[in-house]
């Protein structure tokens, strides 16, 4: 849809048109309005109310009324006269529908608009007309008004005409609406004119507001902005420095953007000793009293700053200490960081000649001394996880054993003391994850092979990263702590004092050991073809029983919520995942970097969640078609008329990448699966509507899809020597994969005309989608980086349509003379017999029968992802069989000589293919019948009861005995047992509505 | 652990630490925008070591519209804080306030009058926080919010205007001592 400026109503009418016409223009009494203004116009000849007729008949239904409007506008463009404003209002508001379809703003429009200006530059009306333009992004226009209103108004003391026409020049300069080699001119001209504004400023001893020179944050700002993209680097240092645009002369006037933009600069190009000498001036600043004592006191200055070795770091540190007490506390503990961080830059033999090797380091005192002020806070693990981590082995040892327990004092009360246990179990935790605790190991023992390439230091046994002999002690450990609160009755009574609930570390470390234990890995190979090949389902169900336990005491945790969602969505328990998915609230435009958390995959997990009284997907659709709209990005005008220029550019650049969001991506593509599964009809009005200002091609072929899933609330006890934990948990690659479905049709989409001269229309229709269809996906599946985005699943599917659309493309165009068939058919026909075969077999034969034990059950309902490709490939197998036989049938029909129709060996390979995929879509409602027989069984919450804690009689693991302590043994677990029964019948069920022929 | 800068439109994509909390509101795409539009330098955020956003405020800078120059609830031109938010793992270190010092220097440097903002009545922690720094009731707003935060048979709940007067204000004629006892409807503000 494209941007409609009158979507409020029509534009006013000229004040002198008379009170009868006026009123019925303003009652929208059409026909009275058309009959008037012929009247009018005959009599007074004035060409206006010729406009307002020809208007108005666009408003009427009938096509050619509604289009005569677009041969008046197209007139006036070519006539090259001024044309009138009301006029061009008028016809802006007739051709709302056609702007962005028959006729293309930045040819008519907004050229016109610019047009007008250029005579009417001092009027009123002329921002309005920039303002039409920029709403509908036709940036050409735009900049041409803005050069029209910067001469007219040039030494103003209005300076946003200016900077509105150097703001719009660099735009073009980066934008596809010019041409290469005009972009190189735009590019020169912005900088060009902004050096000569900068020079102003250097030069004079005070600015006016009339001088074209740089005098707000906005103005300056720009400059650098322009400056990075189009300047050099030399000129981008040596303006740094200088003594007005400075960044440390703007720092003095109040002003950080510009700081903090030219550290990000300096960042990408390495020029550490630039940022050092900055961040040294800026601190220097604070203390000599030209800004406020911390203006800059930010972790990020400090952290470049001290990353030098010298005294002067240490002096200047120094004297903030002093000022410590003056400060707020997170200004107080940004320079304790400091401090921490100081102490880990300077080569050890500096600080401490005497001890270079000992345990208890300066590192360790360090750590130490932050953790004395600071341990009980809820942040604490965070802002010392990083240091902890880099501690060599015998100094993590040093910290855990001796100086950690001592942090409390002499006399801690038991919530200190227990979180300090707390504390302890998560860095042990993430201590497991860091090389220092493992030292390398024959792991060939007597000539086989170990599997055990390491020693571990803490245990000394022979272990694999991680050491799951830590795992297992740590379990142990943190469950008799979570034990010791949940059975004293003060510490419970202390909980609700303390910063942070320590059972929730503590389950926190518990569940994470258990998941590592389970045997997750990021990325398993045989990810979402059975999780359950690499997995132990009874360690995994009893971390997320654990952890399902906490969220019930502290319900409020967003991070152990969002844990468990992807946890539950990973074992295919999909409504259990959304009911608690839903208090989260993710709304408006939180959706985009949140949504995926849940909703990635979610049709070939659980189909039944679509068939829900309100549309699944409809939150997600409602946000972009409301923020993506208009052509322009949102309040784009707000920022011009502000003079918010860093503001504009920053607002393009977001919506260029809000309208390629995965998200985006996602919605519609879960969207149509899900519509597809039910054998519904494809809605392609989302991507009428959003994707309408690129063509969904350029999204399919060219276009990096941005991907920005927010895991920041994801609760992280791992190092940054291994992924976090939400690579282990995620089924299948992060949400980039949705290339190829925008553009996929299926067969059965075509409307297959009945009238004969229509069948080579259709025919040639039909080749050109394959074709388009054939080359995207083979496209894709030889991308090198695709095989990382997909799961095994997915990769089947996709290769399996890449050969249907090469085979289909084959089978129609082969003519039925010909005596030896190409090879292509029996190549592509074969690999999707063999791909059927082994969809069939690998997923359903071994558990179409009554599966013979729960954990088989159980494994099939995980596998719902895999299901789902099977029941993809033979569906688009069958489609496509379908529709080439039925076109077979339609030319024979059509054409009596026999000429026509497809080649014979064609049509058996093709009968052949559907009786396959006939067959294998069978057997998959058998699958879907299987399952939910064996959920209608009795006795499902003893049977799941048994893989998580063990049959009743026999006797438990350690580990289970610790875990059937915390959550209350079987009585206690039998709650959530049964919501994950439910959840799986609640998906059996909803495949049970799957389409299967 | 944490850095005060400029927000910026990727911050959104970072916001969970902030906007998971049932207190703070999330808002469409266009209101965000229409304040880094339009008062960019009064939208600040609060970052921490992984950039992920653990504090922010948003504010303008106005005077209530000029068709209502006559009503007695006309407002000259002040500070406004549309939202002020910090994470709860970052509650507690002076986060807020210095987010709110910072739209006070703005609204002095640009003359305003006074600072005032809209809280739930049973918003306590807020109330407290404000009030800390010197802020007092100055009216009650009826049934402002259309829900209600703690009590959902309730389908509304009323809302304190709270203000600070700035160094223009030399005689405190903006603020009030009984402002609880001013009671206005919803259709009074703007
Ligand atoms: C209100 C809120 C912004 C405060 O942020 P904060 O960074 O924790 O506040 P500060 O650390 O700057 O607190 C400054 C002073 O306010 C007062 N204060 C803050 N939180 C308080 C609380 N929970 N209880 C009592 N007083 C409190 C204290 O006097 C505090 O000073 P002190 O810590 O030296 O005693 C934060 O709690 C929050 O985001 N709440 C949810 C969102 C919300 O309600 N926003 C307001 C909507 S109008």
């Amino acid at each position: 849809m494209a941007y409609n400026r009158y979507r409020y109503g029509p534009p006013a009418l000229k004040s002198s048109v008379d009170v009868q016409l006026q009123s019925a223009f303003s009652d929208g009494n059409w026909s009275a309005v058309i009959r008037l203004a012929a009247k009018r116009f005959a009599t007074l000849k004035d060409p206006y109310y010729e406009a307002i007729r020809v208007s108005t008949e666009a408003q009427l239904q009938g096509t050619a009324e509604k289009c005569a409007v677009l041969v008046h506008v197209d007139e006036l463009v070519r006539s090259k006269k001024t044309p009138d404003i009301d006029t061009l209002d008028l016809y802006e508001w007739a051709c709302q529908d056609f702007i962005g379809y028959e006729i293309d703003f930045a040819e008519t429009f907004g050229p016109l608009r610019a047009r007008w200006v250029k005579a009417n530059a001092s009027s009123p009306m002329a921002s309005s007309c920039l303002q039409g333009c920029l709403e509908q992004w036709d940036l050409v226009s735009a900049q041409q008004i803005a050069a029209t209103l910067d001469k007219t108004y040039a030494n103003t003391t209005d300076r946003r005409y200016m900077f509105w026409n150097i703001t719009l020049t660099f735009l073009l300069s980066i934008s596809p609406q010019c041409t290469e080699a005009s972009r190189k001119v735009y590019s020169l001209l912005t900088v060009r004119q902004l050096q000569k504004a900068a020079d102003i400023t250097e030069n004079s001893e005070k600015l006016e507001k009339t001088d074209r020179g740089l005098l707000t944050e906005e103005e300056v700002c720009l400059y650098y902005r322009v400056l990075l993209s189009h300047g050099t680097k030399e000129e981008f240092l040596a303006r740094l420095r200088s003594p007005k645009l400075g960044a440390i002369s703007q720092l003095k006037q109040g002003h950080k953007l510009l700081f903090c933009e030219c550290l990000d600069a300096l960042e990408t190009w390495g020029e550490w000793d630039t940022i050092y000498e900055l961040c040294r001036d800026a601190l220097k600043l604070g203390l000599d009293g030209s800004t406020t004592p911390f203006f800059v006191c930010d972790l990020r200055i400090w952290k470049m700053f001290v990353s030098r070795a010298l005294d002067e770091v240490q002096e200047v540190l120094k004297q903030f200490i002093e000022l410590k007490d003056k400060a707020t506390p997170m200004y107080k503990k940004n320079i304790s960081l400091a401090l921490l961080e100081t102490t880990f830059k300077l080569p050890s033999t500096t600080i401490n000649p005497d001890h270079e090797d000992t345990a208890l380091s300066p590192k360790v005192v360090q750590i130490g001394l932050f953790l004395d002020q600071y341990y009980e806070r809820f942040a604490a693990f965070d802002d010392v996880k990083g240091y902890v981590a880099e501690l060599g082995y015998e100094e993590a040892k040093t910290f855990l054993e001796d100086v950690l327990p001592k942090i409390p004092g002499e006399n801690p009360t038991k919530a200190q003391q227990i979180i300090i246990k707390a504390l302890e179990c998560r860095l042990r935790y993430t201590l497991t994850t860091c090389p220092q605790t493992l030292s390398p190991h024959p792991t060939v023992v007597e000539g086989t092979d170990q599997g055990k390439p390491f020693q571990c230091r803490v245990c000394s046994n022979l272990a694999k990263s991680p050491c799951e002999g830590c795992l297992r002690k740590l379990i142990i450990d943190a469950a008799d702590a979570h034990r010791q609160i949940t059975s004293d009755k003060e510490l419970l009574a202390a909980i609700p004092k303390l910063d942070r609930d320590p059972r929730l570390d503590l389950a926190l470390v518990m569940g994470n050991s258990l998941l590592k234990l389970s045997g997750l890995r990021p990325g398993l190979p045989n990810f979402g073809q059975s999780l359950w090949q690499d997995v132990q389902p009874d360690i995994l169900l009893q971390a997320v029983l654990l952890l399902d336990t906490q969220l019930k005491v502290t319900p409020n945790d967003n991070g152990l919520r969002l844990l468990l969602v992807q946890l539950y969505l990973l074992f295919g328990c999909a409504s259990y995942a959304h009911q608690l998915w839903a208090p989260l609230d993710v709304k408006r435009t939180i959706q985009d970097a949140l949504s995926p958390l849940f909703f990635d995959r979610i049709s070939s997990i659980s189909p039944g969640l679509f068939q829900g009284t309100r549309p699944l997907m409809e939150p997600l659709r409602a946000y972009y078609t409301q923020s993506l709209r208009d052509p322009s990005p949102v309040r784009i005008w707000d920022a011009f008329s502000s003079g918010s220029y860093t503001s504009i550019l920053d607002m393009a650049e977001y919506d260029k990448k809000l309208r390629t969001s995965c998200t985006l991506v996602m919605t519609l593509v879960e969207e149509r699966r899900a519509t597809r599964l039910f054998g519904g009809k494809l809605d392609v009005d989302i991507d009428d509507h959003i994707l309408a200002s690129e063509s969904p091609a350029d999204i399919v072929e060219d276009t990096t899809l941005v991907h920005k899933t927010d895991y920041g609330s994801f609760p992280s006890l791992e190092s940054a020597n291994g992924p976090p934990i939400q690579e282990f948990i995620r089924l299948g690659p992060g949400p980039s994969q949705y290339l190829d479905l925008l553009t996929y049709t299926p067969p059965k989409d075509y409307k297959p005309s009945k009238a004969a001269e229509a069948a080579a229309r259709d025919k040639a229709y039909a080749l050109e989608t394959l074709t388009r269809i054939n080359t995207s996906l083979t496209d894709l599946l030889h991308k090198p980086s695709t095989p990382k985005l997909l799961t095994p699943a997915e990769t089947n599917y996709y290769t399996a349509l890449s050969l249907l659309s090469a085979l289909v493309l084959t089978a129609i165009s082969l003519p039925k003379s010909e005596t030896s068939v190409p090879k292509i058919v029996s190549q592509t026909t074969q690999p999707l017999k063999t791909t059927l075969t082994t969809l069939r077999t690998g997923l359903l034969s071994p558990k179409s029968t009554v599966p013979a034990t729960t954990q088989q059950a159980i494994s099939s309902l995980c596998d719902m992802p895999s299901f789902a490709s099977v029941r993809d490939v033979a569906f688009a197998v069958k489609l496509s069989a379908a529709f080439v036989l039925s076109h077979h049938e339609k030319e024979t029909a059509r054409d009596k000589s026999g000429k026509s129709g497809l080649h014979k060996e064609v049509v058996a390979e093709m009968k052949a293919l559907e009786s396959a995929a006939a067959k294998t879509l069978g057997e998959a409602k058998g699958h879907v019948g299987v399952l939910k027989g064996v959920m209608n069984e009795s006795g499902w919450l003893d049977k799941l009861l048994d893989v998580v804690l063990g049959e009743e009689d026999r006797e438990m693991g350690e580990l289970t005995e610790k875990v059937s302590e915390i959550v209350e043994g079987r009585g206690g677990a039998e709650e959530w047992a049964g919501k994950v029964v439910d959840g799986w019948r609640e998906g059996v069920k909803g495949w049970g509505m799957v389409k299967f022929e | 652990m944490a850095n005060f800068r400029r927000f910026r439109p990727d911050d959104l994509n970072k916001l969970s630490k902030c906007n998971l909390d049932p207190l703070t509101e999330t808002y469409e795409l266009s209101f965000y925008l229409q304040y880094y539009a339009k008062w960019p330098s009064l939208f600040q955020v609060a970052e921490d070591e992984n950039g992920n956003i653990i504090g922010y405020i948003m504010g303008k800078l106005e005077s209530s519209p000029d068709v209502y120059k006559f009503s007695e609830h006309y407002l000259p031109w002040h500070a406004h804080i549309t939202a002020v938010t910090v994470a709860p793992e970052a509650r507690r270190l002076g986060i807020g306030k210095l987010l709110t010092e910072q739209l006070e220097a703005a609204g002095d440097a640009g003359n305003a009058w006074f600072v005032d903002l809209f809280v739930r009545k049973t918003n306590c922690k807020a109330i407290k926080f404000y009030e800390s720094m010197g802020y007092s009731i100055f009216r009650v707003v009826k049934e402002y919010y259309g829900d209600h935060s703690t009590d959902p048979t309730q389908d509304s709940e009323d809302a304190y205007d709270m203000r600070k007067p700035l160094k223009r204000d030399v005689k405190k004629e903006h603020i009030r001592a009984d402002g609880e006892k001013h009671e206005v409807d919803p259709t009074d503000v703007w």
